[in-house]
């Protein structure tokens, strides 16, 4: 599954993804996800993404991501605080396959 | 209490914060002034070879500091023109409008409120009476309000040019082509009488009225940059609002950024041209006239990121709570790089009433040390915008033009941030360790009681 996630300036959004990448692997989840900032977000989110995720500290500005997933209809939501760090990523990974399904 | 007044700022203080940073001319304020850092970073590099902090050296530049200032004249020097494109581009799009349309219309408005000279008259004097170099040049735009100093007027003409193109076309006020022209044609006819109004009433305001909005617009901003630079209540009002923010969960920079850094830049182009005219690189009478323009707060206060969070990963690394020495150890690498989301949700700091207290209170304390010691000129003043990834110390000696004073007083704001972050994380840690015991005891009596069960 392709997921795009989003935070403020792609960068704290990386480690998350760095750290879902591994959590993948030793699932053995088939996960190709990718990390951006907001100014990328309404043109990537184009690209066949399978779900979207966005970061908590910019839940301000979910509304403007979802309206440009739900223009490339791609399903959206945000990521709960705790879900953000490198700690999460199994939750997440629980969060994003019942987001893609 | 402290639970209360986290919960106030999460209902009643962050929404209209946030609201008031999505809003959408704001918003393409935003996009457009961060359009613009790439340059505003190249380009103040230069006063670092132009000034560099080994006197030897400085003597030898000096002779060829113009021709060096030349990349910081093209970028930061003109940022306002960047801005008013970059910053017409994103209301335009905001609008389901031709972001170039509004692009070029903004920044059009943005060069009529400044009006081009012929000096030819007087270059012709000066050829005839045999000076060297003195050549005509035709019709020249003098650079003064293209930096920071027009950046209100961007972004007045920018709303203008936007919002007379986007009536227009809602009320159908546009040429529309017959279907068999290519759409790219069509649409630059589309932005053909907006243009025309636009450019009519930019030319009528500007050069007929010949009214200086630039002028007028900078008399009403000025006292506020003054504030917001050198003032301490002025210096301090981003920090505490960027630290609230935060403690309710949403980015505090990115949404207090939307509305200083326009200020921020401005102040930072000035202080670039105070050392470019020869001024020094410390704050007051002769030098530098802005304290606090972004890496101010940048390099000095928000030390592994916002709240001064290097303290309290540092912290954490030695913590006898597993789960805090794990946040410390995931923490670390990203804090020193001044990313600090795995630990703002992983401690988490968000609507912690413990950990919120010294989040808000070491960069309070550190703007105050750090104020007073750019302000006395302990430390020099901020002339370069680094980029924000850099550990501190390094940012810090290249933001102050290679300033050894400002390392040490990085390094000094680390230890305060530690001291204050302390008795803090002791209660916490305290609280986590007492959780994870009563789980463990609770884990060993789950598992006593599957065996009973087995058994």
């Amino acid at each position: 599954m392709k997921v795009l996630m989003v935070c403020s300036g792609g960068m704290s959004s990386a480690i998350v993804v760095k750290s879902l990448k591994q959590e993948a692997e030793k699932q053995g989840v088939d996960l190709d996800i990718k990390a951006v900032g907001t100014g990328e977000f309404e043109e990537e989110v184009k690209n066949d993404y399978d779900y979207a995720l966005v970061a908590p500290q910019v839940k301000h500005r979910f509304k403007d991501y979802k309206a440009s997933a739900d223009a490339a209809g791609v399903p959206c939501e945000l990521i709960p605080p705790r879900g953000y760090t490198p700690l999460g990523a199994p939750s997440l990974i629980k969060q994003i396959q019942a987001g893609v399904n | 209490m402290m639970e209360k007044f986290l919960n106030w700022l999460e209902e009643k203080f962050m929404p209209p914060m946030a609201r008031l940073a999505e809003q959408r001319h704001l918003k393409a304020v935003r996009d457009g002034v961060i359009s613009t850092l790439p340059l505003i970073i190249v380009g103040s590099f230069f006063i670092i070879i132009a000034q560099p902090p080994v006197e030897a050296l400085q003597e030898m530049v000096a002779p060829y500091v113009g021709d060096i200032m030349i990349p910081f004249r093209m970028t930061v020097g003109l940022m306002s023109v960047y801005a008013a494109y970059g910053m017409g581009y994103s209301l335009a799009r905001s609008y389901k409008l031709d972001g170039v349309s509004g692009g070029v219309l903004s920044l059009a408005t943005f060069l009529m409120m400044n009006v081009p000279l012929n000096v030819d008259g007087v270059i012709n004097e000066a050829v005839e009476a045999g000076i060297e170099g003195a050549a005509p040049m035709g019709w020249v735009l003098p650079m003064g309000n293209l930096g920071g100093a027009g950046m209100f007027t961007a972004i007045l003409s920018m709303i203008v040019a936007v919002e007379i193109m986007r009536f227009m076309t809602v009320k159908n006020f546009t040429l529309t082509m017959p279907e068999q022209v290519p759409e790219s044609v069509a649409r630059s006819f589309e932005a053909l009488f907006p243009a025309t109004v636009v450019i009519v009433l930019a030319w009528i305001v500007r050069v007929m009225l010949n009214f200086d909005i630039n002028e007028l617009l900078m008399s009403i901003f000025s006292p506020l940059i003054e504030i917001s630079g050198n003032n301490y209540f002025g210096v301090m009002l981003p920090v505490l609002l960027i630290t609230l923010l935060w403690a309710a969960g949403i980015h505090g920079v990115s949404v207090i950024g939307s509305v200083m850094r326009p200020a921020w830049l401005i102040m930072l182009d000035a202080n670039i041209e105070a050392v470019a005219e020869g001024g020094s690189m410390t704050f007051g009478e002769g030098g530098l006239p802005y304290i606090a323009p972004e890496p101010f707060y940048q390099w000095l206060v928000w030390v592994g990121g916002a709240g001064a969070t290097l303290a309290l990963a540092i912290l954490f690394l030695f913590s006898k709570s597993v789960y805090l020495k794990q946040v410390g150890k995931f923490s670390i690498v990203p804090g020193i790089f001044n990313i600090n989301e795995p630990m703002i949700f992983g401690a988490p700091i968000v609507m912690n009433p413990i950990l919120a207290i010294p989040f808000i209170l070491a960069p309070v304390v550190t703007t105050t040390i750090s104020y007073f010691a750019v302000r006395v000129g302990f430390v020099s003043g901020f002339t370069v915008m680094a980029p924000w990834t850099l550990p501190a110390p390094i940012g810090a000696w290249m933001a102050t033009g290679g300033s050894f004073a400002a390392v040490f007083l990085v390094l000094l704001n680390i230890l305060v941030a530690l001291a204050i972050y302390y008795p803090f994380f002791k209660v916490y840690e305290k609280k986590m360790i007492e959780e994870e015991n009563e789980e463990v005891s609770n884990d060993s009596q789950t598992s006593k009681n599957t065996k009973t069960a087995t058994a």
